[in-house]
């Protein structure tokens, strides 16, 4: 007994001495504990408080020109508008927010080992996860969320987080726009009670240089009480139009000298770039008549040619379907062409398209790897060939057991063989008219407002969307699972092809975008909720169509505008009216080609279609 | 003795004698066991990171207060006492500059925000410089220092690497700390926003690397001033590393 006292004294002398614990495994210190509840220090950045600043207060901020003239045709009133009342925070922006922040961390119960450190904000109450376990990032045409996807690791003694999948949030909430581009790497080193919080910005679409920025955050000595921050949104200005989104012309902004006279900064540093981050700009501060000349030249987009998109495509390109589960019964699967849903269910799977009939064998394939049961109901949400592509296969592939056996087997020799396509009237009418094969063909059209079904244990809704991108647009919205598939309606990586020979018409897409926005219910703030499957990009969620939707209004009225003043379609493409959305959707070739859609909002402008024409 | 106080006088005194050893092993330093105890190391020999170079500050934080004189009685975000704000409303750049202290904005508490390059460098084992382009100002950093200096825009600042708590083995993690006093009064901004000759300066210096290769060394500073302050004013700023001395240019201190 004496013997194993002198042993275990002996190695426990020798563990603590050598940084062991008793099991023998090297205790390796995972990083500093930044457990505890803490608040941004009050003092620096003073009248930014939530980080909102002053109308035109750019200065310091390396926007590149999209990013000024965004910023400049944003108008505070758009914050009243129902989709942006409780937008939430991304980040860096939220760690300059004057509420608290709660940080922990999240151990496997048996190993002990870091899974992850979560952070709660009381702003926007959000909380944030940042993967400790070395997981990877989700696919491109995942969902975006405020917090993004975080992993981290520590690096001596400073934790450092990559973060990707942000939504479009704010550099400054005085329309200093965060693209849905951006990653984030941020670095926290722990001082006592006082964290040094350094973050690089990294924005393809709206930064010219990564912005880098450093915040203190202060320990907070006892916990506080204030955690909440309760927000819904409700409509502020009665008879306030669904298409109605607040922005300014450029060169028109009413409070541009503002902020500058004010503080008694000349106009061009107000504006930011690059240069404004850096000492060279106060020697180029001093020749007053020039730096207002210089600033003159910014409050416009330069003359030439649109900017191409710097966004990445999420669509992987690799030959491959991708599967990617949305909820409730929903899949998206990505590869071929447009997007295609996939709704599974004790019945036979529903899918919403058919994608570009490339690799429609994978499509297969990716639907047998979800379900043995073969595809009863194709929806065709247009005519597009990037969504009906595939009908033909895909509908061979499929079965109908509802018709086999119905009175429709005494009509039809294969009725029930292959499954039932489902479309607009106007589908058919065009796939005939481009001597598509008849097989590809719906053979289930509908001509009302809406085509219901109810089926895999949920209601199915299908609307029709006249004059949108062209005449045969359609919806559809799963009741139970909370999606709406919008079809070619809505994209995440071009601007709408909208098709004006077939239809087409930016009042029809825009009320569309609307319509899809009347049937969404966010979980919490402008996050979650209903689920929406674009026709091409990204799994996103009510925030993502607002946002295009505004994007759409706001171009719609400076064409608008440069009509009544007489100008011609040549003059608006040399206005170059999409100059801060060019950097993230615009194209130089194609049928989503930048000047292809500006003509487009430009003829449906000059030509409305008819009410309800193509109905 | 019950078990379960034998087993915890076991623990206790092997933990009594692990921290012995622990100790005994620190003092040994990396030269092994069994040697002769290495002396302490320098302040150059023991950093933690490099920081010398050249850095070009990143004005991206309280820019509208750093990149231009803000408007006399502009002293938002500084919680200065009544003391102060009478100090602060009463300034008048021309009275600085009649009495040649053309530098109070200039001072080691408001430096690091002035825009302008940074060369550090080491002046020799236990001293770190750190040289300001803007208003020509030099910070010398003492490893080792007797207590005892005259007051000055950039005071007497005592350095050291200031250690997380690591297991042995592990490559020691850490900040430079530094704290400065002996100041000479001067401005936490440049229109005047006052600090006293009572000031305590404390500094974090922080590098962290980027992979697209860029390095960031950021300062965060507590200035507590029982004369003009009523509660510490923190902020936090930050340079990127340049290649070379690109950009450095000198320039005299300005009152304005």
């Amino acid at each position: 007994m004496k013997l194993f006292n002198c042993i275990l004294v002996f190695a426990g002398a020798l563990a603590w001495g050598q940084g062991l614990d008793f099991s023998g495994r090297t205790n390796l210190p995972a990083g500093p504990d930044m457990s505890g509840t803490w608040y941004p220090q009050p003092g620096q950045d003073s009248g930014l408080i939530t980080a909102s600043g002053a109308l035109v207060e750019y200065g310091g901020i390396p926007v590149n020109e999209a990013g000024r003239l965004y910023a400049l045709a944003w108008s505070a009133a758009r914050i009243q508008g129902r989709q942006h009342q409780c937008m939430g925070y991304t980040v860096p922006y939220t760690y300059n927010q004057p509420g608290n922040l709660r940080f922990w961390e999240e151990r496997d119960p048996y190993t002990q080992r870091l899974i992850s450190i979560k952070h709660y904000w009381q702003i926007s109450e959000g909380t944030r996860t940042i993967w400790m376990d070395d997981r990877p990032h989700p696919p491109a045409y995942a969902q975006h969320t405020w917090s993004g996807f975080s992993t981290g690791k520590y690096e001596g003694n400073t934790l450092t987080v990559y973060t990707t999948h942000l939504k479009r949030g704010w550099i400054r909430a005085n329309g200093l726009a965060q693209s849905d581009e951006a990653t984030i790497t941020e670095h926290f080193i722990r001082h006592g009670d006082r964290m040094t919080y350094i973050a690089i910005v990294n924005d393809p679409v709206y930064l010219a240089e990564p912005f880098s920025r450093t915040y203190t955050l202060m320990r907070n000595a006892k916990e506080p009480d204030g955690w909440l921050y309760a927000c819904d949104d409700g409509e502020q200005i009665l008879g306030r139009r669904e298409d109605q989104v607040e922005s300014y012309m450029w060169g028109q902004h009413p409070f541009l000298r503002e902020f500058a006279d004010t503080k008694h900064i000349p106009l061009l540093a107000t504006l930011g770039g690059p240069e404004t981050m850096y000492p060279e700009i106060l020697a180029k501060l001093k020749d007053p008549q020039a730096t207002e000349a210089a600033a003159r030249a910014e409050l416009t987009p330069a003359s030439g040619p649109p900017h191409v998109s710097r966004a990445a495509d999420p669509n992987p390109h690799d030959g491959a379907i991708h599967i990617l589960p949305v909820q409730g019964n929903l899949y998206m699967l990505v590869g071929d062409g447009g997007n295609i849903a996939l709704q599974i269910g004790d019945q036979a799977p529903l899918a919403v398209n058919s994608g570009a009939g490339q690799i429609t064998d994978k499509v297969l394939a990716a639907v047998r790897k979800l379900t043995d049961k073969p595809i009863q109901f194709i929806v065709n949400t247009n005519f597009g060939s990037d969504f009906t592509g595939g009908n033909v296969k895909l509908r061979a592939g499929g079965h109908d057991p509802s018709v086999e056996g119905s009175f429709f087997s005494g009509q039809f020799a294969d009725a029930g063989r292959g499954a039932t396509i489902i479309g607009h009237q106007n589908v058919q009418n065009h796939l005939l008219a481009l001597k598509q094969p008849a097989d590809g063909w719906p053979s289930d059209t509908f001509i009302q407002g809406r085509r219901r079904k109810f089926h895999n244990g949920e209601a199915v809704e299908i609307f029709y969307e006249p004059n949108a991108t062209n005449d045969s647009d359609t919806i559809v919205h799963f009741r139970r699972s909370d999606v709406i598939v919008t079809g070619d309606l809505f994209s995440t990586t071009s601007y709408p092809q909208i098709d004006i020979k077939n239809g087409g018409s930016i009042q029809g897409e825009i009320a569309a975008l609307n319509h899809i926005l009347d049937r969404t219910v966010y979980q919490h703030d402008e996050e979650g909720g209903t689920l929406v499957v674009p026709g091409h990009g990204r799994l996103c969620d009510e925030w993502e169509v607002a946002e295009y939707r505004d994007m759409l209004v706001i171009i719609r009225d400076r064409v608008q505008e440069l009509i009544k003043s007489g100008a011609t379609l040549e003059k608006v493409m040399a206005a170059r009216v999409t100059a801060d959305y060019d950097d993230r959707f615009g194209a130089n070739s194609g049928s989503s080609a930048t000047d292809v859609f500006v003509e487009a909002v430009y003829t449906s402008l000059k030509n409305p279609p008819k009410a309800g024409s193509g109905n | 003795m019950p078990r379960s106080l034998r087993i915890g006088a076991r623990l206790a005194l092997a933990a009594g004698l692990g921290f012995i050893a622990a100790v005994g092993a620190s003092g040994q330093g990396r030269g092994g066991r069994g040697g002769p105890p290495e002396p302490p190391k320098t302040g150059k020999a023991g950093a933690l990171y490099d920081i010398t170079g050249y850095w070009v500050s990143v004005v991206t934080e309280d820019w509208r207060f750093r990149m231009v004189t803000p408007v006399k009685g502009d002293y938002t975000g500084v919680t200065l006492n009544e003391q102060g704000r009478k100090l602060a409303d009463a300034w008048d750049p021309a009275n600085d500059e009649a009495a040649g202290e053309q530098c109070r904005s200039y001072g080691a508490p408001s430096l690091m925000r002035v825009p302008g390059r940074l060369h550090i460098s080491w002046q020799d084992e236990q001293t770190l410089k750190i040289e300001a382009d803007a208003g020509q100002q030099t910070r010398v950093l003492h490893f080792v220092f007797a207590d005892d200096a005259g007051s000055s825009w950039q005071g007497f600042s005592k350095a050291l690497w200031e250690m997380v708590p690591v297991g042995r083995g592990v490559t020691p993690v850490g900040s430079l700390k530094v704290v400065t006093t002996h100041l000479k009064p001067g401005y936490l901004r440049k229109n005047g926003v006052p600090y006293s000759a009572n000031t305590t300066l404390t500094e974090y210096f922080d590098r962290v690397n980027e992979p697209n290769g860029d390095a960031y060394l950021s300062v965060t500073t507590t200035v507590e001033d029982p004369v003009y302050l009523a509660q510490p004013f923190l902020t936090a700023s930050h340079f990127r590393k340049q290649p070379d001395a690109k950009g450095w240019s000198l320039t005299p201190c300005s009152a304005r």
